[in-house]
């Protein structure tokens, strides 16, 4: 059996100009995410995006509800809120709108979830910010102001982005953000923990677990040469960039990745500012990177 | 420790099927999901190992068994397992069930202090929950002024409190799906 990169590819054609899509920025985006959050808006506002905050929307419960018929519930009543497609920058947040809309086509749990809800779960399209921005960068290449040419980049999907299977690309071997990656004219490293967990969801309670698995994914980066590394969910930012200078401490390694938001990567491509961005929000700051891509500019 | 073969409950493995799905049952213990699993080799009983304490009644091994806190619910064994079982549900059928029965390692789980902070405000702040952790396991405080150094420098902490229009929405999601 091989699993080929294009094969859940089922994404419909949108019109990227004039698009518009409801935005669940999630509960993080207002505190250890927030350049995450910013740099979406910024991002999508560039590329003719236009978001409308999704009505009074709650938390998805991330890995943290044991119980999966209330997450279905939890996310069943932040996609009952629009017609529109629904997008998220997060990839815990996508993971869980998707599985449960998965879940919301058994007509029995439907029946179950929909008593509970006020307004009722009649189907939903659910998006990641990949997903959006490449569909947006292919049919307009030429956004690209800034291209990151010569820029090793690792592309870092982590475990939820591709799972449960069905989304947006083969969970075993996903090449999507490669092939956003090089959009942008940078060069994706071969980065074979590329769809390995963080350790985020048990980073408070299993520390040293945690730490264990977020060490080995930035050595991999190092080993792979990566100049930076891109992220797709804010917990995967959370352990490979706040956490970065701690564990250099405790492993005795230097590392000094600077680890970004897909949306960051594609904002710098896009040429928007460092504020727009969030940048100075980034522990391991990204200045470097961002002076070697204007110096091969000139 | 448990002995073995006096803890069997036929009750565990239903409650585990309701809560994980029938597929359970199918488990030909191939081990695929222990070797996909990211913490697998910090775990003292493997994915697989878990499922078969499961299959076997072996209740008190499995509620006494440290792995199921170690699962990150990556799902790398979901998308993997041949017989379509899901590992992750049961791993975190298994925290349920400890739960329910008052038998969670840390002095307060995280996932509870989680779980009750969305069922009242229907959102989460990062803030309350890992101070709320730190008071209950002061072992995690330090962690958490880690972090703070980075996080509050950056205004990344919201000392906001958030919570949705209608909580009472969620209480019955809460309510009346987590009985279902
Ligand atoms: S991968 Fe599936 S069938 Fe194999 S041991 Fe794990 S649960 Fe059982
Ligand atoms: S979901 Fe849990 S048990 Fe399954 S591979 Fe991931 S960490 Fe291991």
């Amino acid at each position: 059996m091989t699993e080929q990169g294009t094969e859940q590819d089922t994404k419909e054609q949108d019109q990227s100009r004039g698009m518009r899509l409801a935005y669940y920025p999630g509960c993080v985006s207002k505190s250890t995410g927030k350049e995450m959050d910013l740099s979406t808006r910024a991002v999508c506002s560039a590329l003719d995006i236009a978001l409308e905050e999704l009505e009074d929307w709650n938390c998805c419960g991330a890995t943290h509800v044991a119980n999966d018929l209330i997450s279905v519930g939890l996310a069943a009543r932040n996609m009952a809120q629009t017609d529109l497609p629904i997008m998220t920058p997060c990839a815990i947040c996508y993971s869980n709108l998707r599985s449960a809309a998965r879940c919301m086509d058994e007509p029995t749990v439907r029946a179950k979830v929909n008593a509970a809800l006020t307004k009722k779960y009649s189907g939903a399209q659910v998006k990641h910010v990949l997903d959006v921005v490449i569909d947006a960068l292919s049919k307009d290449p030429d956004k690209v102001a800034v291209p990151l040419t010569g820029l090793k980049v690792a592309p870092y999907y982590g475990c939820l982005m591709t799972r449960p299977r069905g989304g947006i690309d083969s969970p075993e071997y996903p090449t999507i953000l490669e092939k956003l990656i090089r959009y942008l004219k940078a060069d994706p490293v071969n980065f074979r923990l590329k769809t390995f967990c963080c350790g985020g969801p048990i980073f408070t309670t299993e520390q040293q677990a945690a730490e264990d698995v977020a060490y080995q994914i930035l050595s991999e980066a190092k080993k792979a040469g990566a100049e930076v590394i891109v992220t797709l969910c804010p917990l995967c930012h959370l352990m490979l960039d706040a956490k970065q200078k701690s564990l250099e401490t405790k492993r005795g390694e230097t590392f000094g990745i600077p680890v970004l938001y897909v949306t960051q990567l594609v904002g710098i491509a896009l040429g928007l500012g460092p504020d727009e961005l969030g940048l100075n929000m980034n522990s391991v700051s990204p200045v470097p990177i961002i002076d070697k891509v204007y110096e091969s500019m000139t | 420790m448990a002995e073995i073969g006096k803890d069997k409950d036929a009750g565990f493995l239903k409650e585990v099927v309701r809560l994980a799905g029938p597929e359970v049952r199918t488990c030909i213990q191939c081990g695929t999901c222990s070797a996909s699993c990211p913490t697998a080799s910090l775990m003292d009983k493997k994915p697989r190992q878990i499922i078969k304490m499961v299959l076997e009644c072996r209740k008190d091994e499995a509620l006494s068994a440290k792995s199921p806190w170690f699962c990150t619910s990556c799902q790398a064994c979901v998308v993997r397992c041949p017989r379509g079982i899901n590992p992750r549900a049961v791993m975190s059928a298994v925290r349920e069930i400890c739960e329910h029965e008052g038998r969670v390692p840390k002095d307060l789980s995280y996932d509870e202090i989680f779980q009750r902070q969305v069922r009242e405000n229907g959102r989460v702040s990062e803030l309350q929950i890992s101070g709320e952790y730190a008071l209950a396991n002061p072992k995690s405080t330090v962690q958490a002024m880690e972090l703070g150094l980075e996080m509050v420098p950056r205004r990344k902490i919201s000392l906001e409190r958030v919570k949705v229009k209608r909580p009472e929405e969620i209480e019955r999601i809460f309510e009346e799906l987590g009985k279902a």
